[in-house]
């Protein structure tokens, strides 16, 4: 590994955010959290008086809507701030003009992508605590929670996140469009990994698919660590699943690159 | 009045060329709020549909209930988003040609409103024709006052997309009002949960989205099968909105001008 | 005619960062008075910050002016600007300001809705102004695919949509290459001389405002500190005379040799060594001495002349003089 590559991108990317943090985009972020977790404690308390389907506790294993809601909500939160900017980084490169002279360097790309992950980790971390303080007022609970295996579950999280966001990276470099592309992902998502209601109401079809997302392992994995305070080896199929298909992604994403490099700078010229 | 005319037309024209250029906005336009109903549709299966508080909450006409909030809330969206996209004239250094010119400038954004209307009209006709397949017996209405609450409907969207453009007319800071004003019509104007439910506080700021009385007066006639005259309240409401609103265009549009001569913002520089 | 006298604009911007933002007001254009007559191009010079644009937004009505008067054609502009907009246009140059994803037809035609030309004449109109600028048979190609300079002649067809009796003009060939801003700056002249316009021009390129203007001004600092006509404003701040001499033969005991002779005639004189050329430069009109004494020393000239002073200097000199 070049630790070389890997600083002068997180250096770079650190200095970039400090000196033009959008504060909009940041409260936009906050107040999306904020919205979501609003709208289905007004589900759960104004329309259904706390009455849920009994299915709900049998497929999830809690009654708690509010905090499977959460959890969920901040689990894709995550997401989509971490694909935002690992994806979009090289056609950012590609519209401001840099790509060119970052192809004339013969680095490789592990490295940056991974100093552009560490330094969005970073500043998710921040935004997605602040969301948990906001969530606090409507009785969300932690006490269950399983420290260890949580933890586990974020390094398994930012390790599928990688994975989705090179392959999303490919798709926005070969058709150089982010806003289609990223909302459409993160809409398919939000619909069928189960983000705000268990992945099991899908019909059958829908829920193949979402086995394929490592996505839906996620959340399932932080769920069952913060939730319900399951152990590392109680879900070890979950774990190894979820990796092995995080793996597939990021495979495809990084041979996939290369092929969509040399086409992003041949369109350059065309 | 004729340069008003030829200016509304001409921006009609304009925009439509402009955003249908590239055929990926219909993924936006059907894909997205398709998957957010579907997303909707699930999260309601969550709950245990036999109690819900409301009377015509039921496990059998709960998607055509949504169905009716997410119509509404996809025209207005429509709009919200034509507002929008018109904010990027700045940055183009075309809206500062527009202002350049002596055309009427409620007649620019008259256009640009009505432009995204083709785009919402197709929207609600999806919506319905869904609608009739999926749940033709949950609905009751009669057809004069369905046509009526729908014209209302547009209109009062069509107005409201003004009203936005006008007032992102003195910023350039867009994105913050987008999202300031996006989820919580969402939210508030009674998609998902009837405003009845809300609580006062939450009453009072769905009473500021014209949403809030659109999507009643819809799912009014739609399930319920009211007549316009029992509906009346809403049709008043809905049109002394859209005359506040127009109102509140013409005055905002004098200040943007001014302001705009005094600071000079109208572009990056 | 346009006449404008003693206008100034001064900004409000907010200086730091969060809530407690300061105000401060900033002098743009602290005092101008200028006039652009019918058939004739005026120039607006001045380096980077001058306050060019701001004058140019100010006379466009874009801007209102904080003080002075603006009246064209005896119609008081400041506080009719609907009307004057109806006779006036901009052309600034770069790619923006034109709708990328519609046609070059298409631009050209909302535009001309916009100004309320009489579809009657549009399309006639179009067509002319496509064929005056070299675009007909790319009309119905959407703008996106246009090369830099085919966007900026599009810019100058869009500009003159509403046939404007008065046009601005703001960097109109920034990034053009030479054969298109020479074409460019023919239609400029043909628009003042043939179509009676009046015009109004900024530049960097000193070679295009001395060729095309009829009258010159120049800003500094949001003032004007100089006008005239071309060779008024370089004659006028160079009143000392700049010679050339080239010999077959130069060394340093020639040169101060040459210095030394002439500064018998006018003490001021500054002889220097330049390359191949010795560059003199004195207050009189020292060329008779200056052949004789090459001629006592045995001297063979290759070339003499005087050199005629260029508004480039002139801009360079005013605003030394003027910081200084």
């Amino acid at each position: 590994m070049d630790f070389k590559v890997l600083r002068g991108t997180l250096k770079k990317e650190l200095l970039t955010k400090y000196r033009a943090y959008p504060m909009d985009f940041f409260i936009g972020n906050v107040l999306t959290g904020f919205y979501t977790i609003l709208g289905a404690y007004m589900m759960y308390k104004l329309l259904f008086e706390r009455n849920m389907n009994s299915s709900f506790a049998n497929l999830t294993g809690t009654s708690d809507y509010l905090s499977y809601v959460l959890v969920g909500s901040l689990t894709y939160l995550f997401l989509v701030r971490t694909c935002l900017n690992v994806s979009r980084s090289l056609i950012t490169e590609l519209r401001e003009g840099t790509l060119e002279s970052l192809m004339l360097a013969p680095f490789r790309r592990v490295e940056y992508f991974l100093g552009n992950m560490l330094v969005q980790t970073l500043t998710t971390t921040m935004e997605v605590m602040i969301s948990v303080l906001v969530a606090i007022p409507f009785g969300i609970s932690f006490q269950y929670i399983h420290i260890g295996s949580f933890l586990l579950a974020i390094v398994v999280a930012l390790y599928s996140f990688f994975g989705i966001s090179m392959v999303l990276g490919c798709v926005m470099l070969f058709t150089r469009d982010t806003y289609i592309s990223q909302n459409t992902l993160f809409a398919f998502v939000f619909l069928v990994c189960g983000i705000t209601f268990p992945s099991e109401y899908l019909p059958a079809w829908l829920r193949t698919i979402a086995d394929f997302i490592p996505i839906t392992g996620v959340v399932t994995l932080i769920r069952n660590s913060v939730l319900l305070g399951k152990g590392i080896s109680e879900q070890s199929t979950i774990w190894i699943n979820t990796l092995l298909i995080s793996t597939v992604y990021v495979l495809i994403g990084f041979i996939l690159m290369q092929k969509c490099e040399e086409v992003a700078l041949e369109k350059i010229h065309s | 009045m004729r340069s008003f005319v030829k200016t509304f037309a001409a921006e009609i024209v304009k925009q439509h060329k402009n955003y249908f250029y590239s055929k990926t906005i219909y993924i936006s336009l059907f894909l997205w709020p398709l998957f957010s109903f579907i997303t909707t549709y699930y999260s309601f299966q969550v709950f245990d549909l036999s109690k819900s508080k409301v009377p015509y909450i039921t496990a059998e006409n709960v998607v055509v209930y949504l169905l009716l909030g997410y119509m509404c809330m996809s025209l207005f969206r429509c709009l919200v988003q034509s507002a929008w996209r018109f904010s990027f004239e700045r940055f183009h250094g075309t809206l500062e040609l527009i202002f350049l010119s002596p055309s009427n400038r409620a007649a620019v954004l008259l256009g640009n409103a009505v432009a995204s209307l083709f785009e919402s009209v197709i929207i609600t006709v999806v919506f319905t024709v869904f609608m009739l397949v999926l749940k033709s017996e949950a609905l009751f209405f009669k057809l004069l006052p369905a046509v009526i609450v729908f014209l209302l409907v547009i209109g009062m969207a069509v107005v409201w997309g003004m009203f936005l453009n006008s007032l992102f007319l003195f910023s350039r800071d867009t994105n913050f009002l987008f999202t300031v004003l996006e989820e919580p019509m969402e939210i508030f104007s009674g998609v998902k949960v009837p405003i009845i439910l809300f609580p006062l506080w939450a009453k009072m700021i769905a009473a500021i989205f014209p949403l809030t009385y659109a999507i009643e007066a819809v799912r009014r006639v739609m399930l319920y099968g009211s007549s316009l005259y029992e509906i009346r309240i809403y049709l008043l409401i809905g049109i002394l909105i859209m005359i506040a609103l127009l109102i509140a265009i013409m005055i905002i549009l004098v200040i943007v001008e001014k302001h705009i001569r005094v600071t000079g913002n109208i572009t990056l520089f | 005619m346009i006449i404008a006298e003693h206008l100034a604009k001064n900004f409000q911007v907010k200086v730091g960062k969060g809530i407690f933002r300061e105000k401060k007001s900033i002098e743009a254009v602290k005092d101008i008075s200028l006039q652009i007559e019918k058939g004739k191009i005026v120039g607006l010079l001045g380096i980077n910050g001058a306050g060019k644009t701001t004058t140019i937004k100010m006379l466009t009505t874009l801007l209102a002016p904080s003080a002075g008067t603006y009246f064209m054609d005896d119609m008081d502009a400041v506080k009719y600007p609907m009307e004057i907009k109806k006779r006036i246009n901009m052309i600034a140059g770069g790619e923006r300001m034109i709708y990328w994803r519609l046609t070059a037809y298409e631009n050209l035609w909302y535009y001309g809705q916009i100004y309320n030309v009489p579809n009657s004449i549009l399309k006639q109109r179009i067509e002319e102004l496509l064929a005056l600028v070299g675009l007909e048979g790319k009309q119905n190609i959407p703008v996106e695919t246009f090369s830099k300079g085919m966007k900026q002649r599009l810019q100058i067809a869009r500009g003159l949509i509403n046939d404007p009796e008065y046009l601005f003009l703001d960097e109109p060939t920034i990034g053009l290459d030479a054969v298109v801003s020479k074409e460019l700056r023919s239609h400029i002249k043909f628009l003042a001389q043939e179509k009676n316009k009046g015009i109004l021009l900024t530049s960097h390129y000193m070679r295009e405002i001395e060729e095309l203007c009829d009258y010159i001004y120049i800003l500094n600092d949001g003032c004007l500190i100089k006008q005239g006509t071309a060779r008024e404003l370089a004659a006028d701040t160079f009143n000392r005379r700049n010679y050339i001499l080239k010999l077959y033969e130069q060394s340093d005991d020639i040169l101060a040799r040459l210095d030394h002779n002439l500064r018998q005639y006018d003490p001021t004189t500054e002889v220097s060594g330049d390359g191949d050329c010795i560059s003199i430069n004195s207050s009189e009109n020292i060329s008779l001495e200056l052949s004789r004494l090459c001629t006592q020393e045995g001297l063979f000239i290759r070339e003499m002349y005087e050199k005629e002073p260029e508004l480039e200097d002139t801009i360079i000199k005013l605003s030394k003089e003027v910081s200084a």
